[in-house]
């Protein structure tokens, strides 16, 4: 969190703040999820939720899902003219749908894991929004 | 510690019960009989999105109205993943009933789904099915256990989409593309095997030989595409004619045979000649036009015929089927020696 202000600082606009904050929790998802049901799976439920909201928020079907995790590099150009705004409800709208379909599989046996590090960081992506 | 090792060890022989199992049953049967050294839990589930079966492995006091809430849940999850909705009607649900629990934790004939854990069976991205562990015990799954079964998912799923290319490889051995209906090979080897157990035992064994009347006149005059068509055609009518025992396969062209096992002279003429009537009475179309054709068909017989071996058989057939032609096409023959009507 002290590293994003810092980095703020340095000229790095909100957009690509928020899209900083939005990889690494990305990437924390990854490793929290897909110690529990596997890289495969996990890339599986990644791919659907995208295409389920692809239309809605066209930036994210440039995310690229492999078994190897997730990369946002193809994101951070197609972003370039993208707000902080959009950016940011487009990928709350993904942790949300992904967030469901952990429910239909699990209940609460993955979210459980998942919360308490996905909660903090979708707070700290609001609060940046809030202060542009 | 010891306990993490005993469950590696489970989990160990279930991976590779799965993947040396032959068929889907085998695969839950084998996993149903590891899983409960694994987790506790009331029913294991595997759903196969191809032939839409639903096999349970649950414990033998699972009350009817539990395993009905499992199959509605694992459909509602699977309609989810698989952005398609599977109507509970159409699909074929096998359940096997085994003692799970000791007696004094039988289940309650009115217990409900109050726990489960639901995993996709993904492969390179597609979706074959699901597989589900289900309680009537409230929290009933933890992490370890999610870990557990998504090892025993991702087996599976790598197990039975080997199935899948080992049974398209397989069709494409046995079928003729074009028809639907098995090919000369499989002809072939068929007949090995009834005419092996036919002569071995005495039982009556016959072969239809088939051919479609003047068939190069279609392909000329209304094309290729309209022949195969009729082709196609003609093979369901072929298919819907016979017993469920029966083999009916290409044998090139406009030709066609039949392997009727346990079917002397007289029942073998009256489905032959059902055939014949069938397909003369059916009007084709080809282009714009509506056509009538027919067949001619001949038939031999073990023992009848005294052949002593399969390809005699067919040699026998085949004269009968000519003799059929000479005799003016749309008709059926039996085999009666070189010259015989």
């Amino acid at each position: 969190m002290t590293s994003l202000v810092r980095e703020d600082k340095g000229g790095k606009g909100s957009s690509e703040l928020v899209l900083d904050l939005y990889s690494n929790l990305l990437e924390e998802i990854w490793e929290v999820v897909s110690a529990l049901i596997g890289e495969t799976i996990l890339a599986f439920l990644f791919t659907l939720s995208i295409r389920t909201l692809g239309e809605k928020h066209p930036f994210l079907m440039s995310l690229k899902v492999s078994e190897d995790g997730i990369s946002l590099d193809e994101t951070r150009e197609d972003c370039q003219n993208v707000g902080p705004v959009e950016i940011h409800r487009g990928f709350q709208s993904l942790i949300n749908h992904l967030s469901h379909l952990f429910s239909a599989l699990a209940e609460g046996v993955i979210n459980k894991e998942l919360f308490p590090k996905v909660f903090p960081k979708v707070k700290e992506a609001e609060r940046i929004i809030s202060q542009k | 510690m010891r306990l993490i090792f005993k469950n590696l060890n489970v989990l160990r022989s279930t991976l590779n019960a799965i993947s040396t199992s032959i068929e889907i049953k085998e695969i839950v049967e084998s996993a149903g009989v590891n899983l409960p050294n694994l987790f506790d839990f009331s029913s294991f589930g595997v759903f196969w999105k191809e032939d839409l079966h639903l096999f349970l492995y649950q414990e033998e006091s699972c009350p009817p109205s539990f395993s009905q809430e499992v199959v509605k849940n694992m459909v509602k999850v699977f309609s989810i993943l698989g952005e398609e909705s599977i109507e509970v009607d159409r699909m074929v649900v096998q359940v096997e009933k085994r003692k799970l629990r000791p007696k004094q934790m039988m289940m309650d004939s009115k217990a409900t789904l109050k726990s489960y854990l639901t995993l996709p069976l993904t492969v390179e991205g597609e979706i074959l099915g699901c597989i589900s562990l289900n309680s009537d015990q409230p929290n009933a799954f933890d992490a370890q256990d999610l870990q557990f079964l998504s090892v025993i998912g991702y087996q599976m799923a790598a197990t039975l989409k080997h199935f899948q290319r080992f049974s398209s490889i397989q069709n494409i051995a046995i079928y003729d593309t074009l028809t639907g209906l098995y090919n000369r090979r499989y002809f072939e080897e068929r007949l090995g095997i009834d005419a092996q157990k036919s002569f071995y035992s005495g039982t009556s064994l016959s072969l239809v030989m088939v051919d479609i009347d003047h068939f190069k006149k279609i392909n000329d005059t209304f094309g290729h595409t309209e022949g195969d068509q009729i082709l196609h055609k003609i093979s369901s009518l072929l298919k819907t004619s016979v017993r469920k025992k029966d083999t009916v396969a290409r044998y090139g062209g406009e030709e066609f045979i039949i392997i009727l096992p346990e079917a002397g002279l007289e029942e073998s003429f009256i489905i032959a000649e059902r055939i014949r009537r069938l397909v003369e009475n059916t009007s084709f179309e080809a282009g714009q036009a509506q056509i009538n054709l027919t067949l001619s068909l001949g038939i031999s017989n073990f023992p009848s015929h005294r052949a002593k071996s399969k390809e005699e058989l067919v040699k026998m057939a085949d004269q009968a089927l000519y003799d059929a032609k000479r005799g003016g096409r749309n008709k059926v023959c039996i085999y009666a020696g070189r010259s015989t009507q």
